[in-house]
């Protein structure tokens, strides 16, 4: 007798990787860079990935039959006992594992979702003023071209504020490891690098500045900042001088639609 | 060959200006200007700007004395190698996650932005500050570093009850019975040998005898191979110490990344006192304490570093056990306190904070909570003279400005705190539930209920908004296993084997009834 064309396993072994492919790349952030995905998503992710490779494999009659035949082989063709009675057992036993590792109760902390860099407002009030922050610029930004000498004594200056005010939590190279971070969750921003300060305008890093945590709108969960609210404790020279300061140390620019056009026009 | 070694040494250690690993004094000097100016200062006299908000002080290079060093006590020169480890940090060092330099101070490890050329450019520029030239001996040796045994650490006690539990406290914690200071006026305090993660650059056997053997200049802590001190202690003698200070470390004072606080279900009375052996059911948790530096008066130097955390309840009550080490017993008036506390005493303290109500989602600002969503604080402190007795009080809060005292007795709230030896423990008491739900917060199983700390060493003129606290932590009071979850994997399986019978006795027909039609 002729076997049927799908008992080759060869399709089902295919399946069986791509799931297991699927589920080390979801699990590599929490081995390799130490990131774990929460394990609820993992088992959200898990689910699409399986419905989308069934689909994909089930989209044929023929590729549906060599799917599932080598199961269908398994259970049917005598010849193969040892294993089935094999796999009659081991699927049970992991199909209660599985249910018992889902409702066990988990004592892990609740995962906290939360935005870094929020959408800021249009205006924003400190110094018992308003600032629109569309149109706010560091007034000591002209220095840099104007007069380099004066620029370089307003860096200072803001170095000099910076050193008194905020490494103890920013660090002392600026990467967000100060002494005391180590006490504070979300951890302190870190300015090296070009993905934090340098995707933003100096309005914004103003806006966080000056209106620290309590100043934070509801999806960046002001209540667990531990950013002080500068206005109350710095002028706004020195809020600006500062800003010159993490710039300039960090070599970054900051983000500015203003330069980009007045470069163009030049 | 032979000939040539003598004359080859003599060439070395007579010229100490070319033998220094080809640092630049010039290039040294743009490096420091842009890093390291803000704490040390532009004349290296360690006063930089961040200066009078640091303890211990940065580093005053103008003297040319270093506190840490490999070089033996009577050779003043820290070798290349240990400015490099000073400057580019190790994770040897072994201290809180992601940070390699200085443990204990503000000395970041700069291996991820200064390269081996620039921290050799800066060590010859520090190093002019005080015309330091080579050291002309050697680091001492480590080679031979036993390994760590019962018999060891036994010796390692005598010796260290003998020489070192003076300033360094019988169990270690360098709880204080003198009043030190280090030559720059600077105040210092013996290290709490049982946190590993606080020695400047690790518990590392080795680097505990190389302390041992070569002291920290200007400091009261001496080279204990000093021939001329009374205090010597033979090369074996020294290991064995570094031994046993090695296994003081206690590695859950150390936070980790959990930061839930399991409540333990008990049967009975909750525990009292906080020696109670019912406390051994209980998981502890631990935090790091970092000072209030967010609203005015601020503080940058506490003396506090981490409390650590206990939780049982009955069907009625919850008791929270919190231990935190603190060198100084704070008695306002007494003269030894005030002898030790080099200023006013204030009492020392700890605080618990809930938020009123558990909704979902938003917390109150852990900052004493906010005018929308309030906080219950549970602060107990210690007794303000000899027999006045510790008070408790709690508070209910709307921000670090708006916050009312109410008589704790209203709600059954009680804590009691015992000082030994170096350690303060304090048990807080309260019902699950009170009358008043809108005003207390209410405990129930199951839930993940957000929880905050501070302390005060009153010692450190530690009063008021100056003291040290955490961020929101959770507490989960651990409900007993419910047996379904025993009983669902069971029907599961069952159902699963029960499908794959069915399956297998269908196919089984089929086939027969096909065999026999053929």
């Amino acid at each position: 007798m002729k076997k049927p064309d799908g008992a080759n396993p060869a399709k089902l072994l295919w399946f069986v990787v791509i799931v297991f492919i699927a589920y080390v790349i979801f699990k590599s952030p929490g081995w390799f860079m130490n990131k774990p995905i929460p394990g609820s998503l993992i088992m959200m992710y898990m689910f699409f990935a399986v419905v989308a490779a069934l689909l994909v494999m089930t989209s044929t009659d023929e590729s549906t039959q060599g799917l599932f035949a080598p199961i269908k082989a398994l259970v049917e063709d005598p010849s193969k006992k040892i294993i089935r009675n094999a796999v009659f057992v081991i699927a049970p036993i992991v199909g209660a594992l599985i249910t018992y590792n889902q409702i066990k109760p988990g004592f892990d902390a609740p995962v906290e979702l939360r935005a870094t860099h929020p959408a800021p407002p249009t205006i924003m009030k400190a110094y018992d003023k308003t600032f629109n922050l569309a149109t706010l610029e560091n007034p000591f930004r002209k220095l840099q071209t104007e007069n380099p000498e004066k620029f370089k004594e307003a860096v200072k200056e803001g170095g000099a504020v910076y050193f008194k005010n905020c490494f103890f939590c920013h660090g002392d190279k600026l990467d967000g490891k100060g002494h005391f971070a180590q006490g504070f969750n979300p951890l302190p921003l870190p300015f090296q690098g070009k993905d934090t300060i340098a995707q933003l305008q100096e309005s914004f890093v103003f806006w966080r500045i000056s209106t620290g945590g309590p100043g934070l709108p509801k999806e960046a969960t002001p209540w667990l900042s531990a950013m002080p609210v500068w206005h109350t404790f710095l002028s706004e020279d020195e809020v600006w001088k500062a800003i010159l300061f993490i710039y300039d140390y960090t070599d970054n620019a900051p983000r500015s639609w203003v330069s980009a056009n007045s470069k163009k026009d030049g | 060959m032979k000939i040539y070694a003598p004359l080859l040494a003599l060439l070395l250690s007579a010229a100490p200006s070319i033998t220094f690993a080809g640092g630049s004094v010039e290039a040294g000097k743009g490096v420091y200007e842009k890093r390291c100016v803000w704490c040390h200062g532009e004349t290296g006299a360690g006063d930089g700007p961040a200066s009078s908000f640091l303890s211990p002080p940065p580093r005053d290079f103008t003297a040319g004395v270093y506190k840490w060093k490999s070089t033996p006590f009577d050779e003043m020169v820290p070798s290349d190698e240990d400015f490099m480890r000073m400057i580019k940090g190790d994770p040897s060092h072994n201290g809180i996650s992601g940070w390699t330099g200085m443990n204990g101070t503000s000395m970041p490890g700069w291996s991820d932005i200064l390269s081996d050329k620039d921290a050799a450019d800066v060590t010859a520029y520090i190093k002019k500050f005080a015309e330091l030239g080579t050291p002309q001996k050697p680091a001492i040796n480590t080679a031979n570093a036993p390994k760590s045994t019962k018999e060891g650490i036994e010796r390692g006690k005598k010796i260290f009850e003998n020489r070192c539990a003076e300033c360094h406290g019988r169990e270690g914690k360098g709880s204080g019975t003198k009043k030190l200071k280090d030559d720059w006026g600077a105040r210092t305090w013996p290290r709490n040998l049982t946190k590993a993660w606080s020695f400047r650059v690790g518990n590392d056997v080795k680097d505990i005898y190389t302390r041992v053997t070569v002291g920290i200049p200007g400091t009261q802590m001496p080279s204990f191979a000093d021939p001329g001190s009374n205090k010597k202690l033979s090369d074996e003698e020294r290991w064995d110490a570094a031994v046993y200070v090695n296994s003081l470390d206690a590695p859950r004072k150390k936070p980790t990344d959990n930061t839930v606080i399991k409540a333990m279900r008990i049967e009975g009375a909750l525990p009292d006192k906080t020696d109670d052996p019912a406390w051994n059911a209980a998981s502890v948790t631990s935090f790091y304490l970092v000072p209030q530096i967010i609203a005015q008066e601020r503080h940058f130097t506490p003396s506090l570093d981490t409390v650590s955390v206990g939780a049982v309840y009955n069907s009625d009550e919850i008791a929270i056990l919190l231990e935190w080490d603190d060198r100084t017993r704070s008695l306002p008036g007494d003269a030894k306190a005030i002898e030790i506390a080099d200023g006013d005493v204030f009492v020392d303290g700890v605080a618990v904070q809930w938020p009123r109500n558990l909704a979902e989602g938003e917390k109150p600002y852990f900052g004493m909570g906010d005018a929308a969503n309030p906080v219950n604080v549970w602060f107990w402190q210690s007794e303000s003279a000899a027999g006045a007795g510790q008070t408790v009080r709690l508070l209910d809060a709307k921000g670090f400005k708006d916050a009312q005292t109410r008589d704790p007795a209203s709600v059954g709230l009680k804590a009691t705190g015992v000082y030994d030896n170096g350690t303060w423990r304090v048990v807080m008491k309260r019902a699950l539930t009170t009358k008043d739900a809108e005003k207390d917060i209410q405990f129930s199983e199951g839930k993940f209920i957000p929880i905050a700390f501070a302390a005060w060493d009153g010692s450190n003129q530690e009063k008021g908004s100056k003291h040290v606290m955490t961020t929101w932590h959770w507490l989960l009071m651990q409900p007993a296993t419910k047996s379904t979850v025993y009983v669902w994997p069971i029907v599961i399986g069952l159902v699963i084997a029960g499908v794959e019978f069915l399956w297998w006795r269908s196919a089984r027909k089929k086939r027969d009834t096909g065999q026999g039609m053929r």
